[in-house]
């Protein structure tokens, strides 16, 4: 069975109809890919997994837990998110080692110590960066801060939000890297939320096209190399993301 | 015809470590073509743009050899000087529709208030703009407010607004960069189809290399204040500072290829 299994996720803020119907099931290990554009309802699948979005219908299995209203503390253990914007989602008045201490404190883990260094040092940051405060540190290392705070827990799920999309170019291809190492090093599964199609082609074996609150069409990386999509709208983004083509130059 | 000379363009701001020089040196020429300056942040690319138009914010300063704009020389221009180009002849869009609208006026009203002519033959100019930026309902648009677009729509307001004066030369300063893909190619049509259709001048500014490339005539890659390189768009494969390679072969491609991505290997010569 499928460590995450979404079927039918439908989610509604009041009259919005954010996610209408998407089904989707990733299996242990594998780094899975969600592509839209703003208001596809993508990152909103990802928020709903974790706890942050209501589930207004449908089911979810996460490590064979349905997920109900409440998560356990276990499965905030098991599954850990990254966002998007590292100047948001860092506190900017705790400094790195409050910030990856608190989530050992709440699940009550002993060696903290040992556990922060080694997550600074897995993510390329090392002990130097331990007492400083998230205005002292760049985009690139502060999204690094936010990796080593989800991994501190030793999760097997990490959910990530367009973990690089605030980033520069060279910076974005250190954090994929990154990314790309620690999955292969600990086994983690991933579902990554992106607008880049290069992005997730580069990251993620299968991916689902999203567009208003629903799914396109699910493609794995082979058939987006071949350019074999299905759906004409899968088609567009596929061209808008080759950049700028004269008019008449495509239908 | 060469519309903008910038010789040896500096821009300054006080630190309390001493004067930093946030772009230094920056000179090129342009005609009626599609000039893109890319770079990443803090490479100088916007507040080169913005020091074009004189407005670079203090405690900043901006300083250049020559500066000059169809034959007037904007280092010594007069505020009455400013004002007769700014919005006139020369315009700008700014990344985020959301901070560069007025949200307490109508679409409409911000269009006619830039269109310095007449009402009635404003509204007029005002309805053909929004259509000519591909607003499907420009009624509809006119009468809105701008929280009551979208991203997208209030992006192509902007520039609508921008070209009610029919500028010689349009600075865009990342206009795409907070739009859709499939926005984005549309928004670039419509730019694309001023240059050719009106002559206009642009300089687009812009973190997105593959997005330059494909759009502009010309390329002037940024780094650290400085042009490091400068080259036409069609040759951007072939680049040879090793800053402009390092910055295209660290883009993942759908495609595929190298994993782990190449890394950019900074070298402290390119900053010297």
């Amino acid at each position: 069975m499928a460590l995450i299994d979404i079927r039918d996720l439908h989610v509604s803020f009041g009259e919005v109809q954010a996610v209408r119907g998407v089904s989707a099931a990733v299996a242990e290990g594998e780094s899975y890919g969600i592509v839209g554009e703003s208001g596809s309802g993508k990152s909103t699948v990802l928020r709903a997994l974790c706890g942050l979005a209501p589930i207004t219908a449908g089911a979810v299995t996460v490590v064979n837990e349905p997920l109900g209203r409440r998560r356990s503390a276990a499965f905030h253990r098991r599954v850990q998110m990254v966002f998007q914007d590292p100047y948001a989602s860092l506190h900017p008045r705790h400094t790195i080692d409050r910030v990856l201490s608190e989530p050992l404190a709440i699940h009550g883990f002993a060696d903290r110590e040992s556990r922060i260094l080694q997550a600074l040092d897995e993510v390329g940051l090392g002990a130097g960066f331990r007492f400083r405060y998230p205005h002292q540190l760049s985009g690139g290392q502060r999204q690094r801060v936010a990796i080593a705070r989800a991994l501190i827990l030793e999760p097997r799920v990490l959910l990530l939000d367009e973990p690089t999309s605030a980033l520069d170019a060279s910076i974005q291809a250190e954090v994929l890297n990154l990314l790309d190492r620690l999955r292969s090093e600990r086994g983690l599964t991933y579902i990554l939320v992106s607008h880049d199609l290069a992005v997730v082609a580069h990251m993620c074996e299968r991916l689902l096209v999203m567009q208003h609150g629903r799914a396109v069409e699910e493609l794995t990386r082979d058939s987006l190399r071949a350019r074999s999509a299905a759906e004409a709208y899968t088609r567009a983004l596929l061209s808008a993301s080759e950049g700028y083509t004269p008019a008449g130059a495509t239908p | 015809m060469t519309l903008l000379h910038v010789d040896n363009l500096r821009v300054t701001f006080p630190t309390r470590q001493g004067p930093a020089e946030v772009v230094r040196g920056v000179s090129f020429a342009l005609g009626r073509e599609r000039l893109g300056i890319v770079g990443e942040s803090g490479s100088g690319k916007s507040q080169t743009g913005r020091a074009i138009l004189g407005l670079t914010p203090p405690p900043g300063r901006a300083t250049a050899d020559r500066l000059s704009f169809d034959g007037i020389d904007l280092c010594r221009a007069t505020p009455r000087q400013w004002r007769q180009l700014r919005g006139a002849r020369i315009s700008m869009v700014m990344q985020d529709p959301k901070f560069s609208l007025n949200p307490v006026m109508t679409i409409g009203r911000q269009l006619i208030e830039a269109a310095r002519a007449p009402r009635a033959e404003a509204h007029d100019r005002a309805m053909a703009m929004l259509d000519a930026v591909q607003i499907r309902d420009p009624a509809r648009v006119f009468a809105a407010y701008p929280h009551e677009l979208s991203g997208g729509m209030g992006q192509r307001a902007m520039i609508a607004m921008m070209l009610m004066a029919e500028p010689d030369l349009l600075i865009a300063d990342e206009p795409t960069s907070a739009l859709d893909v499939t926005v984005q190619i549309e928004v670039l049509r419509i730019l694309d189809r001023l240059v050719e259709d009106r002559g206009m001048g642009l300089i687009f500014i812009s973190h997105d290399l593959r997005l330059v490339g494909s759009f502009c005539d010309r390329v002037l890659v940024m780094y650290a204040g400085r042009v490091v390189e400068e080259l036409a768009a069609a040759d951007l494969a072939q680049a040879r500072h090793p800053y402009t390679q390092g910055l295209l072969n660290c883009l993942p491609r759908i495609e595929g290829g190298r994993r782990p991505l190449p890394t950019l290997q900074r070298e402290a010569g390119w900053a010297l």
